[in-house]
This record gives C-alpha cells, structure tokens and sequence, in this order.
C-alpha cells in the first residue's frame, strides 16, 4: 500500500520503511529528476500522440445524442442489438457495465424516438419503462459547456497564477502550472490510450486532479521556502541542496496524505465497479486514482525540478554553486551533497519568531532573496 | 491554553448544536435526482429573452410542476437557460413534456379547411396555399396550421384568419369529464373586453358565416397546432353569446391529454419558446443503486483511513479522526439545511466531491504532524514543537487551501449542470476543514501536549523518540 516513498527507499537503502517513519531517509531527489525529467517526457509524447492519433471516447454530454442505462443482467450486447433494430437506434453504441447495466449510446434526439427506444430496452431486460434511464443532449448544448469548461480553466490558471506568485514567488507559479499541465496530459493521455469515455463525471474528476496537484505543490513548495528561509543564511548551499533536504523533509506527509486520498477513492472504485454496478463512482474513481499518483509524483519531481532549476541560474545561487565548485567539495558524479544536520536546523529559532511572530508571506520571501549574505568562513569540515 | 480550551469547547458546541438543530428541526439532505430518480431538463430559449421573460417563465413553470405534484421541484435559471429539476417525478418523459411546452393558445376562424388526403395529387396552386406556415407562427396574420390524427400523422389543414383571443384572454382552465363528449378542457375567459368578450365577437363573425369565417368554424390553436376547430351552431337567426365558462375544447382528449391541456392552460403561456437542450431521465432503482455504492464507499473509505490514521499516529490520529467527524457533523447539518430550506440537493457529483475531501481534511492533519515529527527529531521537546509547528503548519494549510477554494469559486461561477454541484460541496469541505483545523485540531493537540503521561511519551503520538545520534549518521 506504501506508493512511491516504500519502493524507493526499500530499493536503497536496508530498514528503509523504518528511517522513513523516523524521518532519518537520505533521497537524493535532484538525481531522480534526471530520471522522472525522461519518464515525465516519455508519458507527456505518448499522451499527446496518442491524443492527436486516436483522440478520446466523447460522451454523448459533449457532442449531443442520447444515452440509455437499464439495469439487464445477463443480456448481451448482441441480444440488446437485436431488439434494437426497428428503433432507428440499430448504429447505436451498446456498452455493458459493471457486469449488469446495458448502456446504449445514439445520435438521436427526437421525444417519440428515444421513447421508442426506451421501450424496446425496457422490454427486452423485462422491466417496466420506468426502469430505464435516459439522458439527452442538444448537439449546441454540449458544445456550451465545453466552451464553460475551457474557459472555467483558463480563468483558473490565471488566478491561481497570480495567487501563488504573490504568497509565494512568480518562479513556483510557473512551476506548478508546468506540475498542473503535466498531470492534465498525462491523465488525458491515460484516457485515450485506454479509450475509456469522457463524461461529465470525468471532466470533475480532472479538475480535481488539478486542484490536488496544485494543493500539494504548495504544500511542497511552502516547505521549500520554510527550509530556504533557515539554511541559505549559511550561505553553503545551493537551491537545489537546499530542496532536496525540503522534499526529504515533506516527503512521508506526501506518501500519508497520497495513501489517505487514495484509500476512499479506491474504494469508491471497487466498491462501483465490481459490488453495485454504480457507473459513475467508477468513471469518477479512475481518474481520480490515475490522478492522485502522478498530482503527487509531479509535486515532488516536476514542479520542485522546475523552480530548482530556474532558481540556480539567480546570481546569488550562481555564485554559491561556483564557490562550492571551487573548493571541490561537490562532486557531481557522487549525486548532491546533503545539507548538513547542524546546518538543516541551525536559525530554527530565529525562525520561529519570524514564524509566530510575523507570518506574512513577505517576510519570508525577504529572507530568502537575504541569500546572497557573504559566505562565513568554515569552522570544521562536517561529513 | 485557557484560549485553547475555550476553541475546542467553542467548536464541539457549535458542531453538537448544529447536530441537535437538525434533528429536532427534522432536516434531512435532499437527494438530488440522480440519487433517488427523477427527471430534469435543460430548457433554453429559442431567441433572446430578457431575464424578465425568463423570471416569468420559471414562474409558470413552477405552477406547472406544483400541478403536477411533483415533491420537491427545483426550478431554476442558469445564465440564459432554464434548469428545471423534479426528483422522484413518476411518469417522467410525461412531466418533462409538460414543463418545456409554451401552451401558446390562440382562438382563430377558420378561413377554409382542407383533409391530407384530398391533397393527393393535386395542383400546384392548391398545394401552394396550403403550404404549412413554418417557424414562428404570427399572431395577427393568415397562417396554415395542421390538426394532428391519433398517430401524429397530419388529419386536416386548416388556413386561418388572425388571432381573435388569446391565450391570455383565459382565467383558468379545468379537465372535466361528459359522458357524451368525453374527456375535455374547460376553459373560463375573463369577464368583458379582455376575453369573453373578444370571443364573442369572433363567433358573432362565425355565425354570420361572413367574409372573415366563411366556415363558421372557431379553430383553437395550441402551440401552433390547431385542437380542434368546432362550428359555431347557425340554427337561430340571432347570435347568442357565450357566457364566460361555457364553452368546452374537446379534441378528442384522452384523460391524461385533457388533464396536461388544463393544466398548461390555467397557468398560461410561456413568454418565449423553450427547447430542451439537455434531458435526463434516472430510474429510481439505479439512483438508489448510486447512493447506497457512496454511501457504503463512503464508510468502507472512512474506516480504512482512520485505521491507517492510528496506526501511524496513533493519538495523534485520533484527534485526526475526531476533527474529520466534527466537521462532518458541521457539514451534514449545512447540507441538510441546504436542502431543506433552499431546495440545494446532494448530487452524485456532490457525493464524490465529498469522499475526495475526505482525504484532503486528513491532509491538513498530516502536514502539521509532520513537522511536530520534525521538530522533535531535530531535538525540541514535544511541548515545545507543539506551539512552534502549529502556526507553520498551519501556514502552510491555509495556503493550499485556499488554492482550492479558488478552484471551486471559479468552477461554481463559470461552470454548469453537475461540476456546479461539486464546486459547491469542495468549497464547503474545504472551509469546514480550516475551521476544524484552526479551532479543533490544533488547540486539542496543544492542550494534550500538557497532560502529563503523554508529553514525556512522544511515541504515544506517533512520534519517534529522539534519536541519541545525529540523524542522518545512522547506516
């Protein structure tokens, strides 16, 4: 049940379930990067290729037509074509969910037909009309909506934008519409490759996928700027050292929130697909599991990867990156140093009035462009 | 600590008066229609329509609906459309029908009338002026309008004059029941110059079989199709007029058809024409199906959260899952009022918007018992972190939270239909989890950080004593 933290760490180091409970783990993230940077890129092409290739299974909501839903144990597809034939619904689109529920799909509006198609079904699974659901889309209805939901999004994008760069700094608003974007493609993707429908219920579920990607990039990032705060004053350490202790530190309250949103969604999409039959609760629960994995995957490799590296290149990190270099201290091949235990909590104090005292996110973002304080000499080489 | 007692107490009050308001008030969650059956429509006009015509129209449409019978009706307009819900409606396809028609009645002479089956074959000329009227149908102007057989194949062609009364001319209409004639509609016109009087003046033209009602026939035309179109009697030689509710619309109406007839006719017509743009119909047993799988969903999800909540934590995931079940209590209590004295049902979308907040709650729980994990490794007293990691955590909370709220204002306000509903239920959990959080979780775990037994135990919160050596220095 462990996601991503337990095979990462198991896989490194002995005990590795044990110093993550304890918070002691050593991940070197920024070498990770260089691989999620491939596997992000390899998901993010075939997305968009097979998007582009195959395009996604629209449902009816969104391009007009009328869909039918009968609860018919045990009758095929084939049986459900047959009784449909004199209906004018003989094209349609005939689906069985969850084991019992006959789903048929057509490009039919008209009262008189969708009723005579309602009846056909109804007699068919032997149950009184009644029985049947039916939903019907105008062909300039779906076409609203999705125009709503584009510019839902847009809008979106925009004021979270401006939210974060103001609570936080511009370069993590970048970073987590690259994070969100990310996810929407991949997810997208996951969608058309599988050619699993697109209804309504799924669209929910995407923008939920976005709302939690971005809830725990600004859980990550707010972090980050907590432990920049403390540790630049040092002056020893580049912006990526400096993170990669932040998403060390984050790291087991991702992996516990990731198990605790996941746990209800997966039952919700057991519970839908195998128990009842509940056909949205299914839709809605594999976006959303599909979702929650890579919104957390992304918060911690691609949005932290971005701001990293467009942090490094500010004069102050150059300078820090290039001293270090100097004096042979980093080597590269050897992965990133880590932040010296001493150094991680060193200022904690100081940062607890600045915490308690003055909250304001100004405060803090004061502290950290303070990075480029000059570097005090070392005392004793540490580890 | 004395505020901090003052918080928790504050909050549980709070949370336990709401819970007792809503069961003495009785107020229980509406279930939306794809929760327990029922139908609902999208209605959109057919040209521009002012708000005024569109308050108008949601009005007759509600009286409509309440003639029907229907429990709990939802009737509402979104932007430009016309959102009418009717949960646990029988005879679904019927009461949709019935809500989108514009009941357009019209009282025209007949001009001269022709049956569909003379038409066959015959000369252009006569095919020409017989051509149906399309689109539209003006009031005041000759128009051709068909009269319909049983099997909605067309029976007659009607060319007839302008308008003498309409719809509007009507005080209310009943369905009655005469032995010879059937089931039928009968109307009531308004005294004088607004209606019965209009309708007497155009059977008066009627019976003198003049130039203008050539037929003596009255044609009553509802929503561009003429009912039926009786004569006016020309037995005597002065014209007797009508009296306000004596005259009778028979159409051949079987029950039901008098009964929708009636109704839509008492209330009037629409102000513009309304065509359904998005319909759906919910069996009730597949609506039950969907609640008891989100519910059952709901509590299995629960209940696994808060076994791995203890586990890990141990008392610090019990205050984890008492702060989950307070703001809980606090949204059952919204929701059911919501639904009870605004109408607001719980959708299926609202549902799952739910059980995905279940795990963005605990979120908020975890992110500050990571950092009272942290600052106790990196060698505070429990105590200590405690007052030191709140406000950060909490920081931090308020931060991502508020990320999502954006999210759900922006989705309610610019979104329709289903991602409404969830943009409400996200926004509502989400604030819900801030005030528990702020005056609940916090405050309990600082006034438990004092109790002796468990501040000199870190480990009975989940907590890792401090290690003797340097973290990170362990193989």
């Amino acid at each position: 049940m462990c996601l991503a933290g337990g095979s990462i760490v198991t896989g490194r180091r002995p005990g590795g379930l044990r110093s993550l409970y304890r918070g002691e783990q050593q991940i070197d993230f920024p070498r990770l990067w260089r691989r999620a940077l491939i596997g992000s890129l390899a998901a993010v092409v075939v997305s968009v290729a097979s998007f582009g290739i195959r395009g996604v299974d629209l449902g009816i909501e969104f391009e007009g037509g009328t869909s039918w839903e009968i609860p018919a144990p045990g009758t095929s597809v084939a049986e459900a074509r047959d009784a449909l034939g004199g209906t004018g619904a003989s094209d349609a689109k005939i689906q069985t969910l969850g084991g019992d529920t006959l789903r048929v799909r057509a490009d039919i509006e008209g009262p008189e037909a969708v009723d005579s198609v309602r009846r056909a079904l109804a007699e068919l699974a032997g149950v009184t009309g009644d029985e049947v659901s039916v939903t019907t889309v105008g062909p300039s209805w779906g076409a609203e909506i999705t125009a709503k939901a584009r510019n839902a999004l847009l809008a979106f994008f925009a004021l979270i934008a401006v939210y974060i760069a103001v609570r936080l700094e511009w370069k993590m608003a970048v970073g987590a519409l690259v994070a969100v974007v990310h996810d929407i493609v991949v997810s997208v993707g996951f969608y058309s490759v599988f050619q699993f429908e697109i209804t309504p219920a799924t669209v929910i579920a995407f923008l939920t996928i976005m709302g939690y990607s971005l809830y725990d990039t600004i859980v990550v990032y707010d972090k980050v700027r907590e432990v920049v705060g403390r540790v630049s004053a040092t002056g020893r350490y580049t912006y990526t050292e400096m993170m990669n202790l932040s998403l060390n530190q984050v790291l087991m309250r991702s992996v516990n929130t990731s198990i605790t949103s996941v746990i209800p969604v997966a039952s919700m999409l057991i519970i839908g697909s195998f128990v009842l039959g509940a056909v949205t609760l299914q839709e809605f629960a594999v976006a959303l599991v599909v979702g929650i994995v890579v919104g957390t995957y992304s918060s911690l490799f691609v949005a932290a990867a971005v701001v990293a590296r467009m942090k490094e290149r500010e004069p102050a990190y150059v300078e820090i990156a290039e001293r270090i270099r100097l004096r042979g201290a980093s080597a590269d091949s050897e992965g990133t140093r880590t932040v010296a235990a001493d150094d991680a909590v060193l200022g904690s104090s100081a940062a607890t009035k600045r915490s308690t005292a003055a909250r304001k996110p100004a405060s803090a973002a004061r502290t950290s462009t303070a990075a480029a304080i000059p570097p005090r000499p070392r005392k004793k080489k540490k580890r | 600590m004395r505020r901090k007692l003052v918080y928790v107490i504050g909050i549980v009050a709070v949370a336990a008066a709401g819970v007792v308001y809503t069961l003495v008030a009785d107020n229980e969650p509406l279930l939306g229609l794809d929760l327990q059956g029922g139908a609902s429509v999208v209605l959109e006009p057919t040209r521009v329509a002012t708000p005024e015509e569109l308050d108008v129209a949601v009005e007759i449409i509600r009286n409509r609906v309440d003639g029907l019978g229907v429990a709990e009706p939802e009737i509402s307009t979104q932007g430009a459309n016309i959102l009418v819900q009717l949960p646990g409606v029988d005879n679904q396809q019927r009461a949709l029908d019935l809500v989108g028609q514009t009941a357009e009645l019209r009282f025209r002479p007949v001009l001269s009338a022709v049956s569909e089956d003379s038409l066959d074959g015959a000369d252009e000329a006569l095919l020409e002026s017989f051509a149906l009227s399309e689109g539209d149908v003006a009031a005041d102007a000759e128009v051709v309008l068909p009269q319909y057989d049983d099997d909605r194949s067309i029976a007659l062609r009607y060319v007839l004059g302008p308008t003498a009364v309409a719809g509007d001319g009507l005080e209310g209409a009943v369905a009655q029941f005469h032995s010879f004639i059937g089931w039928h509609v009968a109307p009531t016109f308004k005294p004088g110059a607004e209606g019965i009087d209009l309708f007497n003046d155009v059977s008066r033209r009627c019976h003198a079989r003049g130039s203008s009602c050539p037929t003596g026939q009255v044609a009553i035309e509802l929503d561009n199709e003429v009912v039926s179109a009786p004569s006016v009697q020309a037995d005597n030689a002065i014209f007797e007029p009508f009296e306000r509710d004596s005259i009778t619309i028979s159409g051949g109406f079987s029950e039901q058809r008098a009964r929708d007839v009636a109704l839509v006719l008492d209330y009037g017509a629409l102000p513009v024409e309304l065509e359904a743009q998005q319909s759906q119909i919910v069996s009730a047993s597949l609506g039950t199906d969907a609640l008891s799988a989100g519910v059952l969903a709901g509590i299995i999800g629960l209940a696994l959260v808060s076994a791995y909540l203890l586990i890990y934590y141990r008392l610090l995931g019990l205050v984890a899952i008492a702060s989950l079940g307070l703001s809980g209590a606090m949204l059952w209590t919204i929701i059911a009022w919501l639904g009870e004295s605004q109408g607001l049902a719980l959708t299926l979308a609202g549902v799952t918007g739910l059980i995905v907040a279940i795990g963005v709650s605990v979120d908020s729980n975890v992110v500050y018992f990571e950092h009272l994990k942290e600052d106790v490794r990196s060698g505070r007293t429990l105590r200590s972190a405690v007052d030191r990691a709140f406000p950060v955590a909490f920081a931090t909370i308020l931060k991502a939270n508020f990320a999502s709220l954006i999210a759900a204002a922006v989705l309610y306000f610019l979104t329709v239909g289903q991602v409404r509903g969830f943009a409400l239920y996200l926004g509502l959990a989400t604030i819900l989890d801030l005030l528990a959080t702020y005056f609940f979780m916090g405050p309990l775990i600082g006034l438990m950080s004092r109790v002796s037994g468990l501040y000199t135990h870190p480990s009975r919160f989940g907590i890792p004593a401090p290690p003797a050596q340097q973290p990170g220095a362990a193989s």
